[in-house]
This record gives structure tokens, sequence and C-alpha cells, in this order.
């Protein structure tokens, strides 16, 4: 099979289980309303009542500033309420990993919350495990990205102007694009074994390794396949939304929509991704 | 040992004019300057050093019997962890400015102090600690004690040979690889204040610095390939082909600092500033009106402007010279005609850590490669920096001391010629060096804006007119002096009006033009020219730490009941003014009251900042009714709050406190406003982009775990 198979595939059976992206779109949001929602009370609390003249006296941007700046004690308890759910988040994010890839792999067609949940708990364990046993590997990714970054940030530290620190700078964004699927898919596929095969962590890791000893060009070139996807996906996404900013009535809704849409694309791409890694995975095993 | 005084400060001054008679005639004004300063100094770039000859004439132009002389040798600040800036830079919390490498550290070692007939001094020479709290170990600033006090009127002239190891990527100076920049760089006198003593501080992480004015020729030796510029006019260049080395001779007179830069990535370009062509006759014409002048004493002379520009940036030349040739123009407009025949203007050589810094007739003002057209980077550094020949320049305040007159005074000025020559500019923003302007666009502002917001939550840290290095941090100390200040200057500006503010800012300029003014004087004139005691508002704003605000803190309408219960007697038991009130609306509305609604509405507005009006002032509040009537009220701003009522047949719709906005210096002027309907649209909008922004972070992030 081509990459276009799989590619097709995943998509495919992205597409079946859609609903996953709505059911992770809608907790998604109960935490962003969560972390959003005092800030917009202090904006509301603050500015809902200002007089917004034809010529004002500053833009609006520095209202909001001012505010922020003005209520700093308030700044600081916020700061660490967002620290404090983006932790739980964290927990939570394995949850969702274990719904997502519970249902995405499991044969059945039909998806439903009950059955996501189901699957969240099943796996969080597990996933929670495997996690953790991914630590070692960021490791030895941040080592990988070091050394390969290294003359770069040598051509930068030497340089005697600015163009090659700006390059530099950017080729170790670029380098470190590249080199994070190559891990993650490790992830990933650890997670692929368990599900599918019912394996227990340790063991998952060490299958997910071996198969990505044989496999790990194409893998890696699908995973980046369609994260290109994904980023062309999302500039055509910006201008459009540029285009749409400058447009005066009801240009708010319409991005409002169009921001959500965005959301549920990047939501569906994961959903892809996985199911192009296990529609891989599928015809790789037995080779 | 042997004293040279010579018989008197006329002798000095002969030998002086004479000197400087041998080179072109520069048009400054002739006053008594009590330094003259002939440098030769050699540039070695491999060990990045300097070997260096000062001869040096100082006269005594106070009435005081001077037994010693103070110098400055800044260098010594980089010498090691214990000087008094490595101290203060380690202190900070927010920012890290001062970081060296072993190899990197910077020093100047005198290695010959003498009299003119060979008295050495060095040998009773000592380091002292003229701040509180008092370093020992730092060694910027040198005692000698003279062979005789020096009387009045007499001059002393001193041979000083130095080393000086140049600081890699110092504060304001430094070098990497082959480029240089070298400021501070040689031994400098104080300043000698008559009953005073020696004015003579060392090298703090957040101060700038204070000398007198003096003429100087300086020799510069470098590698020929190296590309030179420096203060003043090059008046000599000699090449030696056999050592591959070039000598420039600089030569100005009536500056107090002498800075240069040699690096071969630079191009030199010069261009002319021709005050016919930049400025029309209806302009001097208004100008001239403005500021009550004769036309003749506001004439614009020529300029030769010169830009050391980097190889890299050389697509940015005509926007340096764009923004120049603005700053030269209403900086001399305004204050008065640049007196020096030359600015030059340097883009400094990479990671010198010298970008954006002033030094009279030459300045610096680092840039990107990758700039946008609306983001006003570097137009804003070089206005800015260009003003400093004004304020710091010409007029030379003690930055140490009283930072604010020039770091105040010139970010108000950069802010009115950016607003006049460019407009808003674009707030940038970045990431890894790339201009993120496609992705998202952040607001234009003008200067006065942002400095206003930025600077308002350190107005009850420190009072502006702290010394520079006893600030909390080198936040408190650059919001204060630099946008607190200007905010506060921009608000008098519009208290006082265009034309009194104007002939305020010339009158000052040019009565303390080649002086050292200190905040006294400033407050003088601003007295003096509007005619009103002004000494309230610099007390609150300049020698205190207190902030300013008041606001509409409550806006409460309802509809008046037609009947109030309760027990009544005959008596009314209102206010005049509200049984007045009351009874016009009375009489007019008596037929329709079965039909009309009264709304009552309540206004508090309280004072939240410390600092009250004087007396006098009285804060305006404008209140718009639904029907399109305006009502105003006056406050005197005493006390804590006031309540105001209106009884209409309408509900308010607006209410602006200070709607001309006059107080800029106000620190929070989100609520000086009342809206009944409040900018609901661009809440959503701020929200909704927010709420994206956490979605997609969220995403990401669980996309990974």
């Amino acid at each position: 099979m081509g990459a276009i198979s799989f590619l097709k595939s995943g998509f495919n059976r992205a597409g079946q289980k859609f609903k996953l992206s709505v059911y992770l779109w809608l907790i998604i949001m109960v935490v962003c309303l969560i972390l959003v929602l005092p800030v917009n009370s202090q904006i509301r609390t603050s500015l809902g009542h200002l007089s917004w003249p034809e010529h004002s006296l500053m833009p609006f941007e520095l209202n909001l500033v001012e505010i922020f700046l003005v209520n700093q004690n308030l700044l600081a308890s916020y700061f660490n309420f967002f620290l404090v759910t983006i932790l739980l988040t964290v927990v939570l994010a394995v949850f969702l990993s274990g719904g997502l890839f519970g249902q995405m792999i499991n044969p059945v067609d039909r998806v439903s919350l009950p059955g996501f949940l189901a699957a969240g708990c099943r796996y969080f364990g597990r996933f929670l495990l495997s996690l953790v046993l991914f630590i070692p590997f960021l490791m030895v990714f941040f080592l990988v990205f070091k050394i390969l970054s290294a003359p770069l940030n040598l051509w930068s530290a030497r340089a005697v102007s600015e163009r090659p620190v700006i390059l530099a700078g950017w080729l170790s964004l670029v380098l470190l694009a590249l080199l994070w699927p190559a891990f993650k898919v490790i992830l990933d596929l650890a997670r692929i074994f368990i599900v599918a095969e019912s394996k227990k962590v340790i063991a998952s890791y060490a299958s997910a390794l071996k198969f990505i000893g044989r496999h790990f060009f194409p893998l890696w070139g699908l995973y980046l396949l369609v994260t290109l996807a994904v980023v062309i996906i999302s500039a055509i996404w910006l201008a459009i939304c540029r285009l749409l900013s400058a447009a005066q009535p009801g240009s708010l809704f319409v991005l409002i929509l169009f921001g959500q849409a965005f959301v549920l694309f990047r939501l569906l791409t994961r959903q892809v991704l996985i199911g192009v890694e296990y529609s891989y995975f599928s015809t790789g095993k037995d080779s | 040992m042997k004293k040279t005084i010579w018989p008197g400060a006329l002798t000095s001054y002969l030998i002086l004019v004479i000197s400087i008679s041998l080179l072109p005639a520069i048009p400054c004004p002739a006053q008594p300057r009590p330094v003259n300063y002939k440098l030769e100094v050699e540039l070695l770039p491999p060990a990045a050093s300097l070997l260096a000859k000062e001869t040096l004439v100082w006269t005594n132009l106070s009435q005081d019997y001077i037994p010693d002389m103070y110098f400055h040798l800044y260098w010594n600040a980089f010498k090691n962890e214990l000087s008094t800036l490595a101290r203060e830079a380690r202190q900070e919390k927010y920012f890290k400015r001062y970081r060296t490498k072993e190899e990197a550290w910077g020093w100047i070692k005198i290695t010959s102090l003498t009299t003119a007939d060979g008295h050495d001094l060095l040998a009773s020479a000592t380091f002292i600690s003229p701040d509180e709290p008092p370093n020992p170990h730092d060694q910027t600033v040198l005692r000698i004690i003279l062979p005789e006090p020096l009387g009045p009127g007499q001059s002393i002239k001193l041979n000083i040979e130095f080393q000086a190891k140049v600081p890699r990527n110092g504060l304001r100076t430094g070098h990497y690889k082959d480029g240089f920049f070298i400021s501070q760089w040689f031994p400098k006198p104080g300043v000698y204040e008559e009953g005073k003593g020696w004015n003579c501080h060392e090298y703090h992480l957040n101060s700038e610095f204070f000398a007198d004015f003096a003429d100087f020729e300086v020799r510069i030796t470098v590698p020929s390939e190296l590309v030179v510029g420096a203060c003043g006019e090059e008046i000599k260049k000699a090449e030696d082909r056999s050592a591959g080395k070039t000598t420039y001779t600089y030569a100005q007179e009536n500056i107090h600092d002498f800075a240069w830069t040699a690096s071969p990535r630079f191009i030199k370009v010069e261009r002319w500033f021709k005050g016919e062509e930049e400025v029309s006759p209806e302009e001097y014409q208004q100008m001239a009106e403005l500021l009550g002048v004769d036309i003749r004493d506001i004439k614009l002379p020529d300029v030769r402007m010169i830009l050391l520009i980097e190889k890299q940036h050389r697509h940015q030349v005509d926007r340096h010279f764009r923004a120049l040739k603005a700053a030269l123009k209403y900086y001399g407009l305004w204050y008065g005609p640049y007196p020096y025949r030359t600015i030059t203007m340097v883009d400094p050589p990479f990671r010198t850590g010298s970008g954006g810094m002033e030094y009279p007739t030459l300045f610096t003002a680092g840039t990107s490669v990758l700039l946008e057209k609306d983001v006003l980077t570097p137009e804003g550094v070089i206005i800015h920096e260009f003003g400093h020949n004004y304020w710091y320049g010409m007029v030379a305040n003690n930055e140490f001391e009283e930072a604010w007159l020039d770091e105040g005074i010139n970010t108000y000025s950069t802010g009115k010629v950016s607003a006049v020559a460019y407009g808003p500019g674009r707030i940038p923003a970045r990431f890894n060096g790339l201009p993120l302007s496609q992705l998202f666009k952040l607001p234009a502002v003008y200067d006065w804006q942002l400095g206003r917001v930025i600077s308002s939550p350190v107005a009850k840290l420190d009072s502006v007119l702290t010394s520079s290095w006893n600030f909390y941090n080198s936040g408190s100390y650059s919001l204060n002096v630099y946008y607190r200040a200007a905010t506060s200057l921009f608000t008098l500006e519009r208290l006082l009006g265009e034309k009194t503010w104007a002939r305020i800012m010339r009158t000052y300029h040019q009565r303390y033009r080649f002086k050292h003014p200190r905040t006294e004087d400033f407050i003088q004139v601003v007295n003096e020219v509007s005619g009103q005691d002004l000494n309230w508002f610099f007390q609150e704003f300049f020698y205190a730490a207190k902030d300013f605000d008041y606001a509409i803190s409550y806006v409460e309408t309802r509809i008046k009941p037609e009947k109030y219960r309760g027990i009544f007697d005959d008596l009314p038991t209102v206010s005049p003014e509200h049984d007045r009130e009351t009874t016009n609306q009375t009489a007019v509305s008596k037929k329709d009251k079965s039909r009309q609604k009264i709304y009552e509405t309540i206004i508090t507005l309280r004072r939240y900042g410390e600092i009250k009006l004087a007396p006098g002032y009285n804060l305006k509040l404008k209140v718009e009714f639904e029907d399109g009537s305006i009502d105003w009220k006056e406050w005197d701003g005493q006390s804590r709050w006031v309540r105001f009522y209106f009884e209409k047949p309408v509900r308010v719709k607006r209410a602006v406190l200070d709607p001309d906005g006059l107080w800029l210096v106000d620190t929070n002027l989100s609520n000086n406003s009342y809206a009944r309907r409040g900018p609901t649209t661009k809440i959503m909008s701020v929200t909704t982009g927010l709420f994206w922004l956490v979605q997609n972070m969220l995403i990401t992030m669980s996309s990974w775990l």
C-alpha cells in the first residue's frame, strides 16, 4: 500500500467516527470556559461600561493592558488558577487519549459518548503509565535535538551579523518539528499495541520499538505528511480569516464559527493521524 | 614634585583659542569651558585593547581652592563581579542586562599621570566610592591629590597615559570580534560644583553620565580595513600603508563626551540636511508665531548627516535618513537650531551591547534585518537618540541624579516628533526574529498612549526624582524617568495649552543651552512663562511617589416613584438646588405627569489615588442623556468621593470624567467613563479570540499527551 492508501484509510476511519472530535471539542470547550470566564468577567467588570467614542483617547487594546496592570494582584491569583487548571487538564488529556484510541481502534463503526468515556476509563491507567515511560524517550529526544542543533548554535554564536542568528533559530525550529514526530510515533504505536493487542505497557513499548525498527521511515513520513497538510490548511485558514476580519458587519459571528471549525479540524486531524498510524500498523504487523 | 599652575584662565583660554583656530570654524557659542582634551588612541583589535595618551587642561571656574581632582574610570565597572555595576546587575530580579564571560572583562589602567612639569600624581591616587551604599571594591572613581590647591581661575595641565581592555558585550560599550563601539573610555574629570565639591558618581547599572563641556581633539589609529566614525568632525586622515594602519583626527568644541566606533562591516553614507528645503516658509511663519520669535531666529542651518550602517541593514538607509531629517527639523524648530556641523548616526556593530545610546554629535540606533514598514523601529530610536543632543548634549543635566530632565523631556519630545512625522506606530510582534504582522496585527499607537499605560504601575514605587541608582529596579527607573515623566509633561502641555507650552520648552532650552540645569530651573521656567504657580504639580508628580486616579465609580439610574411612602409634614426637607430642579421639571411636565417617567440618576465619582488636584483646578464631568441633552458638573477633587444627582425624563447615555483628556497622568483612564451600552462587540471579540487561543493550546497539549 502506498502513502495515499494509508491516508485515505485513516481519513475514512476518522470520518466514520467524527463524533469523537465533537466529544473532544465539547470537553475542551468546558475547560476553556473555566479558564476564560474569570478573564472575561474581569474585562466586563472593568470595561463593560466604558464609553467608546469615535475618537477614543487610546486603542481598546491599551484599555485591556491598563486594566490588567491596574489589577496585577488579580492577575497573579489568576495565573496560579491557570496553572492548576492546566495541570488537571494534563490528567484529563490522558483520559481523553484513552477514549480516542479506544474508539478509533475499535472495529465497530458506531461510536457513543458512553463508549468513549468507558474507553477513557479502561485505558487511563495504562496510558498514564505509557506517558511516564515516555519520559526517558523525551530525554533522548532533547539530547538528539541538542546534538543535531549544536552546529546551528555554533554558527549562530559565531555570527557577526543578524541573519545567521535568525536563520539558525528557524532551522532549529524546523529540526524540532522534524524530530518530534520521530519520537511521538513511539508513544502512539505503544498505545496502539495497548488497545489493539491488549498488551501491558512495557510489552507494548517493546513491540512498538520493534515495529518502528522495521517501519521507521514510512511511519515518520506519514506523520510528516499529515503535519504538512495541517500546516498548509492552517495557512489558508489564516489568510481567509484576515480577509474576514477586514469586513465589517457580522464578521465577528462568522469569525467565531470559522474559529470553531478550525478547532474541529484540528481535532479531526488527530483522529486522522491515529487512523493512519493504525492503518499502517494493521498492514505492517504481519510483514 | 612641581606643579604646573598657569597664571589664569585667560592664558589657557588664549592657547585654547589659538589651537582651535587652526581647526575649521565650528559655530558654537563661546563660553568659558573648564576642560580641554587632546587624546591619542590606538586600537589593537586582536587583544581588544586600547593604548592611549591624554593631555588634559582643567580650569577652576569656581571661587573655591580645590585640593584634589576626581576622575571617572568607567571601564573598571566591567573589571570584576565586585564593581558597583556588577553588584547592582546581580541584584536585579527582572532584567539581567550585564552578563559577561571570564575572557570578556573590561578595564582601564592609568600607567602614568603627571603634571606638565613631570610631577607624578599617580602615587597618591586612590579609588573612592562616593555613593551610598559605599563599595570599597569599586574602581570607577579615582581621586588624585594636587600638588597645591588650585585657586579660582587657575588651570592645571595633566599628561595621562593609559591602557584599556574593551569589554565584550558590555553595557553601552564593547566589542564583538572586530566590531568596536568605544564610549566612556578615557579618564574624565567629574564636575566641580562650587561650594559642594566634586560631583563624580560611580558607574551604576541604572544611570548614565554627567560631565563638563569641553573641547576635544582626538587622534584614533586603527587597522586600515576598519571604517571609523566618531563625535565631531573628521579633520584629518593619514594612512600608514606599511603598518596597515590609518590615523583619523576628529575635533569638536563644546561637547562633554567623546565616543567612537570601528568595524569592517560598516557602510558610510553621507547626506545633507538643508534647512531651506526641509522647512517651508509657511512652517517657519507658523512656528515663529507660535513661539513669539523673529522668523530669523528659527532658521535652520545645513547639517552634514553621516550614517554608519552595517552592511546587512543597507536596505534601511533611506529610513534612517528620513527619521534623522524629521528629528533635525522639529527639534530645531521647536527648541533651537542644531549648533554643530555634523551628526553621526551609528547602526552599532553586532553584539557590542551599544544599541540606542546618545553621545554629543553621535548616537547609536540598533535595528533589525527584518522590519515592517509601519513599525517605527528604528525611526523612534533615531529620533530619541538624536534628541538627546538637545536634552543631555546641550542642556546637560546630571543624569545620575535627575535623569528625567533628559530622558523624560526627550521621551516627550520623541513622542511629539514621531507623531507629527509618522503618526502612530504599530506595536511590533515578532517571533525568533521574524515579524508576525502577516499573522496578526497589534494596534498602532502613539508613544504617549503606550507610555502612560506602561508607566502607571510604578507611580507608587519610586518618585521620578529618585537618584538613578536608588530606584527599586531597572523597570522602575526606566518607566519612571522616561515614561511617567513624559506623561506628566504631556499632561502639563494639555493643561497649559500648546502655545504656552511651546514657549516654555523653548525658553528652557535656550536659557540652559550648554549649561547644567536642575529640576528647580525647569520648574522656574514653567512658572515664569505660564504665569502660574505649578510647584504643586511637580511636588506631586515628580518629587513624590503617588498615584493619580479619579474615576466614575458608580452610575445608578432608577425610575422616580410617583409616590413616596411614609409620613410627611408640610415642610420641605430637600436642598434648595434639588428643590429648584424638581420644581422646574414638575412645572414643565405637570400635564404629562401621568404619562411620563422621570429617571433619577446618581453618579458617584471617586478619588482612588493619593494625589489631589490643587485648589483652583476642577475636574469636569460631562453627562449625556438619551434625548441628546448634556449636563456638565465640576468637582474640585479634594474629597475622596462626590455624588451628583440628576432627574430627567430620559436615562443617562454616557458620562465622561475629564472629557478633554487633560489628565493623561491618571493611572487608570479606563475608569473615567460610563456608557449604558459599553463596547460589547470589542469585548466579545477579545474574549472569543482568547477562547480560541486557549482551545488551540489545549488541543496541542492534549495531542502530545
